[in-house]
């Protein structure tokens, strides 16, 4: 569900409005961490263009420290904040340091760096996903010990997978348990990637089904699991969910934008005018 | 020996107000928005919808601002009192409901929000009601400063930082555009041509990022295209 729901997003989005320039002149520094934070945000959100901004993003994610428990301040905050930028420019250059941070030991940078490897569709990570979600449901889907995470971010994980769209029987196969997991994020994480990958219809009905999930957090998860993959039939079930109308639209807009492979039958028209109803 | 009167919307007033839970208070203002208040306007009822909107239960507020719509132009003042400049969640709702009503009570705080609210939904409610304020019972001569407020308004939020917003400043002009048609041949221009070519703008920008905001442009520019050749060609 592409990352709608984090808990970091809500600080830098309070922010003041500041130039490029100075994003770049608060990323450079850093005795204040917050400001390079902010400043990590920002040029991820501007998709800045700034021949700076990618190793000066590089070099903040490289910041990274080893986690300390026991400290107050959560270090690589800025490290993930890094990562997340660094899907949103769209260089290339910044796959091999993403690829490394899928290995690195905070479980919330994976995430952030496996979104941003499916962002940029780095078919590079696909062996370094598989490798890591290889122990299925019951090893790398299986709830922490320490925390309500799983072992991997599964969900990050297998909607890379989908994003980068090599449909290999290898990735698909590997994809397949999750849609049995225990938690309905990661069912529809699975379901997502699986549609993206074979456009197969079957797919599609266990999403459609999780509109109606009593959790409005599952009901958010698959109207943007569905937006993303563009899939034109759940136009009206994605309407009569019970959900905020900025989200559907946003679902919406997904049918619209990546929409037209799938169905001709719906044509972008009708989901233009439900889009103009929701407003 | 007379019948005990029951009043159905003094009873549900009454829901409202004792609700305990968030589930309750969502079903209780459900029913009271809904209800059909036969010869006249329940102003108690209103005042309830209003003060829902001010309780932090985003399920509730829904329900109340569709109640406040369909109340329409009678509900326009109350809403306008209660505003309190210190709960943004209950402002925020005022402003749905007064673009729903689309009255032209409402048009300082709908231009106010789309300028500067804060909440991208906020936003984009406001601008959707800029370009359907109901101006047809109005005098002649009010009714094309009010459509020129609602149109800068509008080709100001162009430039709006969330995709949404412009999509929604998108529609809000399409629906304007007949208030802007000149009142005979030959009359002087009334913006008619500017809507059109903020349009132009929004189908075809390089620079954006959500290509149905494009997509919306084009439809909006293909059904304008009659309004837009006549102002063409007397202007």
């Amino acid at each position: 569900m592409a990352g709608t729901i984090d808990p970091d997003a809500g600080i830098s989005a309070a922010g003041e409005p500041i130039t490029e320039a100075e994003a770049l002149q608060r990323l450079r520094q850093s005795e204040d961490q917050s400001q390079q934070y902010y400043a990590a945000w920002w040029l991820g959100r501007n998709r800045s263009r700034h021949p700076e901004a990618l190793p000066l993003l590089l070099a903040t994610l490289r910041q990274r420290r080893p986690r300390d428990p026991g400290a107050g301040v959560e270090e690589n905050a800025i490290a993930r904040n890094a990562a997340r930028a660094l899907g949103k420019l769209g260089d290339a250059g910044a796959i091999p340091e993403l690829l490394a941070a899928l290995d690195d030991e905070d479980d919330g940078l994976r995430e952030a760096a496996a979104r941003s490897l499916g962002e940029l569709q780095a078919t590079e990570a696909v062996a370094v996903l598989l490798r890591r979600l290889a122990s299925g449901p019951a090893g790398a889907g299986a709830p922490r010990l320490d925390s309500p995470r799983l072992q991997e971010p599964c969900e990050a994980m297998l909607e890379a997978l989908g994003a980068i769209g090599i449909a290999e029987p290898g990735v698909i196969t590997l994809i397949e348990p999750f849609t049995a997991h225990d938690r309905p994020l990661i069912r529809s994480a699975a379901c997502r990637a699986l549609l993206q990958l074979s456009g197969e219809a079957r797919w599609a009905e266990p999403l459609m089904q999780l509109l109606d999930h009593p959790q409005l957090q599952v009901r958010r998860a698959a109207l943007m699991d569905l937006g993303a993959v563009g899939w034109r039939p759940a136009l009206e079930p994605i309407c009569h969910t019970l959900a905020e109308n900025s989200l559907k639209l946003i679902a919406l807009r997904g049918l619209v934008e990546q929409g037209a492979h799938h169905d001709a039958t719906i044509q972008a028209g009708a989901v233009l005018s439900a889009m103009d109803s929701l407003l | 020996m007379r019948s005990v009167e029951i009043d159905p919307i003094g009873e549900r007033i009454e829901a409202v107000r004792q609700a305990a839970s968030a589930q309750t208070l969502l079903a209780a203002t459900a029913v009271l928005a809904t209800s059909d208040h036969g010869n006249g306007v329940n102003n108690e009822a209103i005042a309830c919808l209003v003060e829902v909107l001010g309780f932090n239960n985003p399920g509730a507020a829904v329900a109340a601002v569709d109640g406040l719509i369909a109340l329409g132009p009678e509900a326009v003042e109350p809403i306008l009192e209660s505003l309190d400049p210190r709960n943004y969640g209950a402002r925020a709702w005022a402003v749905r409901a007064l673009a729903g009503i689309g009255d032209v009570r409402g048009l300082d705080l709908l231009e106010e929000a789309l300028a500067s609210d804060i909440g991208p939904s906020v936003r984009r409610a406001a601008a959707r009601g800029l370009g359907q304020l109901r101006l047809a019972g109005l005098p002649r001569e009010q009714r094309h400063p009010i459509a020129a407020r609602c149109l800068e308004a509008l080709l100001a939020g162009c430039g709006d930082g969330e995709w949404v917003v412009r999509y929604a400043v998108v529609v809000g002009l399409e629906a304007l555009a007949p208030e802007l048609q000149p009142e005979q041949p030959g009359a002087p221009p009334r913006g008619l041509a500017q809507l059109r070519s903020a349009l132009e703008r929004l189908s075809t920008d390089p620079a954006e990022d959500a290509s149905v905001v494009n997509l919306r442009a084009a439809l909006a520019l293909q059904r304008l295209a009659p309004l837009s050749a006549a102002e063409g060609a007397h202007g």
